[in-house]
């Protein structure tokens, strides 16, 4: 297949990418920025944002893998990016008459705080209020996805949305489920006995490329979690000595950071007039989203997928630690596609 | 028509960061009922009319007029749009409020203002910072002569607009305000010509030195120093993307005293005679660090309580929708932004001539 991939210059993109050549596709790499040197794939610099040029990069493609998205930056810069260059991406696929989109979204989208502590998050987990008080990040996320799905069904696309877990892997260690970064060198943690959905890069990366490949993902909606999921104590005692300086961590209980986030939100409701702006981690369904004790399940992506997360905890965190990742790994023959084969 | 239940039927145009300030104002007045919110992105402009309970959202801003039929009309665009979208609304029989500039050039500017007259229309630009607190107690203090005849006025604003991954900055997509005559700073001159306006007399002359302190082709300019002489008053316009903190201060000097704000981290240092006498130095220090340390906590409230510098964005509003449904003129006058306007073009025309 010839794939487009955006945001190929992120975290997951250069994984995505590296892996998809590895099982045969032609890839078309979509950056913002020239690329170094010595790269073997097709790259093209885009930016969402803009629609020049975007339905000249689809020409000839036959499937897209969405991962451009903003981290970072206020309300508008993400919605510039994640949802403005989603829109121009989708009306450059109808003009491209290309017809299949993967598109990564996130665990952001859920509404953790609906939930019950130590149930079970899954595919159809209650999804989180845009309009709510969640913070820019899951807000344009909701907003992509949906217009994804809107135009998928619209145009009578294939689509698939993939939902990734905390991904981690090289110089990705840290993620907002550990805590919070108190200066440089201290992490506030709290919820030590929640389990973290992670998802290695590069299990998450061949997931993404089995979405592409399998029709059997037509139409669905997938959580991609690894097995083992560590509490959240454990993983962050396996990544602080990698850390240097190694950070000095603070514990602090689930049920105390919740009742301060509960009062915060009470005396900014009742007596600030909710204008006050106080810490995502005192805002208690950003609280909850961080670090609620729920369990996770990858069952609905093993069976539709196919899919078993390749690398285990141990063994990813060392992958991360050393020069040996999905570059370096063996050639691997595409899934076939129902039908026929890629 | 009675003016104390007027409401009018209010759109904005372009659904971008400062759109938010203006929407806030509009879901919440009595004066206003917000009747649409147009962006070029669906997304976008659903989202905005949702959080700020527009009744539509709209991405075509001609069917946005012929369909909710605004009285009035925030145009929030970037400056490049603004006299085609100001003409086209002026034609719809719309008033216009417009974030600066009007228009990148004088000329400009009037054939818009000369339309608006044809059509009975207001247009008022928007100088929110004239109406920010601070700002109104250092004209309090010159009309009521505290510090005497005004010499001298300083504003100064530092901004890092090459930070990296700052909008202005961006090189994938460059802001389109790099196009305006003055490159982006053209989007703050209007703010410091205003604020240094307000207390300056009919200008005479000007001098200004733009410069860019990096030659990577993106910005025109990205520091301005000017003079403006005005009789008496000897006025400084200063621009720096170099210099740090971030800062936008306004000093004005008088006979008896002075005063200043830096509108970033609001207060306001007066040194004029306390209690009918001379200042002293000692006391008046005294008296100073008791006012800044009160100025620290108040800083430290506004912070909390999301208090930015667009306070004044709040103030400006209520007072033109107070004077549109009075019939009143708006507290930006035509005078207000004719001379803004003709001072951005002198200090353009005379570009590196200092």
């Amino acid at each position: 297949m010839k794939l487009l991939v955006t945001g190929a210059s992120g975290f997951l993109g250069g994984y995505v990418v590296a892996d998809a050549a590895r099982r045969g596709h032609e890839v078309r790499a979509a950056v913002r920025r020239a690329p170094n040197p010595g790269r073997s794939v097709e790259t093209v610099i885009l930016d969402l944002r803009s629609r020049d040029g975007l339905v000249e990069a689809l020409g000839g493609v036959d499937a897209v893998i969405h991962l451009a998205a903003a981290k970072a930056g206020d309300l508008h810069a993400q919605l510039a990016t994640t949802v403005v260059g989603t829109e121009n991406l989708l009306l450059a696929m109808t003009q491209a008459s290309v017809r299949h989109i993967v598109h990564i979204s996130s665990f952001s989208v859920y509404d953790q705080m609906q939930m019950p502590a130590h149930s079970l998050l899954d595919e159809s987990a209650p999804m989180a209020d845009p309009m709510g008080d969640r913070d820019e990040y899951t807000i344009t996320k909701l907003i992509q996805e949906r217009l994804v799905i809107e135009a998928s069904r619209k145009n009578g696309w294939r689509w698939t949305i993939l939902r990734p877990g905390m991904l981690y892997g090289r110089d990705n260690l840290f993620n907002a489920r550990v805590g919070m970064r108190l200066g440089a060198n201290a992490w506030l943690r709290t919820g030590a006995w929640a389990c973290i959905p992670l998802s290695y890069v590069e299990n998450c990366a061949e997931a993404i490329l089995l979405a592409v490949e399998k029709s059997q993902a037509d139409g669905k909606i997938l959580n991609i979690v690894d097995d083992q999921l560590p509490r959240q104590r454990q993983y962050a005692r396996m990544i602080a000595p990698r850390f240097s300086p190694r950070p000095r961590i603070i514990p602090v209980s689930w049920t105390m950071m919740r009742t301060a986030a509960r009062c915060a939100w009470l005396v900014n409701r009742w007596l600030l007039g909710g204008r006050a702006k106080i810490p995502g981690i005192l805002v208690p369904s950003r609280l909850h989203a961080r670090c609620k004790p729920l369990r996770y399940t990858n069952a609905q992506a093993r069976s539709v997928l196919g899919w078993s997360p390749r690398y285990g905890l141990l063994e990813a965190l060392d992958r991360s630690g050393n020069a040996v990742d999905v570059d370096a790994s063996e050639p691997v023959a595409a899934a076939p596609a129902a039908g026929g084969t890629t | 028509m009675n003016a104390t239940t007027t409401v009018l039927r209010a759109a904005t145009i372009g659904a971008g960061k400062i759109s938010e300030e203006h929407l806030r104002f509009l879901s919440a007045s009595p004066r206003a009922r917000l009747v649409g919110v147009c962006d070029i992105s669906p997304a976008v402009a659903d989202f905005a009319a949702r959080k700020f309970n527009a009744q539509a959202a709209y991405t075509d801003y001609a069917r946005m007029l012929a369909d909710a039929r605004p009285d009035i009309v925030h145009i929030l665009t970037p400056a490049a749009t603004h006299p085609r979208l100001v003409s086209d609304c002026l034609n719809a029989g719309a008033h216009v409020i417009v974030e600066k500039p009007v228009a990148p050039t004088h000329g400009q500017f009037m054939e818009l203002w000369n339309l608006a007259q044809s059509k009975d229309r207001r247009l008022v630009e928007d100088h929110n910072y004239r109406f920010n607190a601070p700002v109104l107690t250092i004209e309090k203090l010159v009309n009521d002569g505290t510090l005497g005849e005004v010499r001298e006025v300083e504003v100064r604003m530092s901004l890092p607009l090459r930070a990296p991954g700052g909008r202005y900055a961006d090189t994938s997509l460059p802001h389109s305000s790099h196009a305006l005559p003055a490159g982006v700073l053209h989007e703050f001159v209007t703010h410091l010509c205003y604020l240094a306006l307000r207390f300056m007399p009919a200008v005479e002359r000007v001098a200004a030195r733009w410069s860019n302190q990096d030659s990577d082709g993106l910005f025109k300019f990205d520091d301005l120093d000017a003079m403006i002489f005005a009789g008496a008053v000897h006025g400084r316009i200063r621009f720096s993307s170099a210099g740090g903190p971030d800062c936008f201060v306004l000093t004005v000097r008088g006979t008896r005293g002075w005063a200043s704000t830096d509108l970033f981290q609001p207060y306001v240092r007066v040194v004029a005679p306390r209690g009918g006498r001379r200042s002293s130095g000692p006391i008046h220090l005294i008296a100073e660090g008791w006012e800044m340390l009160g100025a620290g906590f108040n800083g430290f409230r506004n912070r909390v309580m999301q208090r930015t510098a667009y306070e004044g964005l709040r103030t400006f509003l209520e007072r033109t929708y107070d004077a549109l449904c009075r019939g009143d003129e708006p507290p930006v006058s035509f005078a207000d932004m004719d001379r803004v306007s003709r001072l951005i073009d002198a200090m353009v025309d005379e570009a590196n001539r200092i």
